[in-house]
């Protein structure tokens, strides 16, 4: 099968300021991928780029096979812009329509399922709609087509929870059904339960693409067992991924890198009447890519000076 | 009629009522002094006129006539505030086709349907003109009924002509406001560059007459092709309004290209 996303060496300069600078990126179908960054590192160029909304300075890319200058491919994409602007008198019902009609036709009965959905009133004039209610007209008009590739850029903005959660139930339905979403975010935590794979920008460059799965696999995570009685230190000592072990009477806690395999073999000796581990921590090795990426372009800066 | 043409229509709808009521609004107030005027010809005859300076007389269209119901009506409607109202109207609506959209961020959501960029433009200047045709129809009957009403003895041939110089004239400016702004994406170089042709190329035209110094600036006016026919006197200048016609077109043309090379929104 043909990716969804394919670029090669996809740039783009405003003027003189870097955008985004050789991105490599594919998406393949039916998977959710996140793409993370901290404001102004290139993910709004990167679907700007996709959607040919701006054109790249250099570079190749494929959208669902086809050149995204191709307006026909648009059809079979949804978008929700990071700044969606919606104003005047129109009511969103009225504008909804149009934007149906325009992509070749969208029932109203479509429509409304998703608005009761999210819970969104269609019937208020745009300019009047909160900023949230502004994002679910958005959202609606993303999905209302049903298209093979939904493309959100920071789409839980000004979202309460719940409508958070009816989101998130949303993009799994998409993945569901086969079909394709990249989100962006700047933090990992909004993208992390319904992504498969996370990609990591910063200063315009792709610093890291990573399973989700995987990324949980190395993360830190502490570990508390609680035992019937006493157990000997000597038998948790020298684990493999085992740090910061402390052994208090009946009670053993430690930090676990990647697996917790060997500490439970050797925790299943003694009978377990406790376990608490806590959520692993992708947040922090998210920050980590970000310093990481920092302390090399210092170096880079530092070398050029 | 095209999902964007109506779009469009519907998002000038309250404009272009205001509009037709506003310049009916002139239409009705100007005529209106008519019979006034057309009996007291001593008030107003061609001595009276005489006395402004011969700057401010070319500035006006030349005043030679005021008290017969042509003179009357080309003197005070179709020389200079007639065009004018349809110029701004139409320069306000060809600015909210790209640039203002644009400014405000609606556009971007409008560029990614699948709908080509060329065609996008070449809608939303449909939306113009048939809006901007729908003003002036509604304004070219209320002008005729008003005139046949004040007894201004003008044919109804002669007021269509004058109003299609006048509904051209405004196409052209409107063409130019969206071709700026396709080309840069803002509101406000679009109203400047109309600004500075809509009153320099007046000036042109009519102060040209008796200026030699910039009287050849006279044919680049797009008033010119509208004035210098004098479509309230002779009828259609056919061929004059084929050169608006024909620059109006250049310029959708410049705005498709310019509009489908560039990026959205940065």
């Amino acid at each position: 099968m043909t990716a969804v996303v394919e670029t090669e060496g996809l740039t783009k300069f405003y003027g003189r300021r870097r955008g985004l600078e050789d991105l490599d990126l594919e998406i393949r179908p039916g998977e959710v991928f996140g793409y993370l960054g901290p404001n102004g590192a290139g993910k709004t160029t990167t679907i700007r780029l996709l959607l040919d909304v701006i054109r790249p300075t250099r570079g190749r890319m494929s959208v669902l096979g086809t050149d995204p200058r191709d307006p026909a491919v648009r059809g079979r994409i949804g978008y929700l812009p990071g700044e969606l602007a919606l104003e005047g008198r129109e009511k969103a019902s009225e504008y909804l329509a149009f934007l149906g009609r325009v992509r070749g036709g969208v029932s109203r009965d479509r429509i409304a399922v998703l608005a009761d959905r999210l819970d969104a009133d269609l019937s208020v004039p745009m300019g009047r709609l909160s900023k949230g209610n502004k994002q679910k007209v958005g959202l609606i008009q993303a999905f209302m087509h049903e298209p093979e590739f939904l493309i959100l850029d920071e789409p839980t903005g000004g979202l309460d929870p719940l409508v958070q959660q009816e989101f998130l139930a949303m993009v799994r339905e998409v993945r569901g059904s086969g079909r394709t979403v990249l989100m962006s975010s700047h933090v990992l935590a909004e993208v992390e339960n319904v992504a498969d794979r996370v990609g990591i920008v910063r200063s315009g460059r792709l610093v890291a693409v990573e399973d989700v799965a995987a990324l949980r696999e190395k993360a830190v995570r502490r570990i508390e067992l609680h035992f019937d009685a006493p157990v000997p230190r000597e038998d948790f000592e020298g684990l493999p991924g085992v740090r910061d072990l402390r052994v208090e009477g009946a009670s053993v806690s430690c930090t676990i890198d990647g697996r917790p395999d060997a500490l439970v073999k050797a925790a299943a000796r003694f009978t377990v009447v406790h376990l608490v581990s806590a959520e692993p921590d992708l947040e922090e090795i998210f920050l980590t890519y970000y310093s990481e990426s920092e302390e090399e372009e210092g170096r880079h800066a530092r070398a050029g000076v | 009629m095209p999902a964007l043409v109506s779009k469009g229509l519907r998002d000038y709808r309250r404009s272009l009522v205001r509009w037709t009521v506003g310049i009916g609004a002139f239409f009705g107030l100007y005529l209106s002094f008519y019979p006034n005027i057309s009996q007291n010809q001593e008030i107003y005859g061609p001595q009276a006129l005489a006395k402004f300076p011969g700057a401010m007389r070319d500035l006006m269209g030349g005043m030679q006539d005021f008290t017969s119901g042509v003179g009357y009506l080309h003197s005070v409607v179709y020389q200079l505030f007639g065009p004018m109202l349809f110029v701004v109207c139409a320069a306000i609506l060809g600015n909210r086709a790209i640039a203002q959209p644009e400014e405000t961020g609606t556009l971007e959501l409008t560029v990614t349907l699948p709908v080509d960029r060329r065609r996008l433009v070449f809608e939303r200047f449909a939306a113009l003109a048939l809006g901007l045709l729908g003003v002036a129809a509604a304004t070219f009957l209320f002008a005729w009924a008003l005139s046949a009403a004040v007894d201004m003895d003008v044919a109804s041939g002669r007021i269509l002509a004058a109003h299609t110089g006048v509904f051209l004239l405004g196409l052209f400016f409107g063409a130019l406001s969206l071709a700026v702004g396709a080309a840069t994406g803002r509101r406000g170089p679009a109203m400047a560059v109309v600004g500075v042709v809509a009153v320099g190329g007046y000036i042109v035209e009519t102060m040209g007459r008796n200026v030699d110094a910039i009287s050849w600036l006279r044919w680049v006016s797009p008033f010119h092709y509208y004035l210098d026919g004098r479509p309230l006197y002779q009828g259609f200048p056919v061929g004059d309004y084929l050169v608006l016609a024909g620059a109006t077109v250049v310029l959708l043309l410049t705005a498709i290209l310019a509009f489908d090379r560039r990026d959205v929104g940065v």
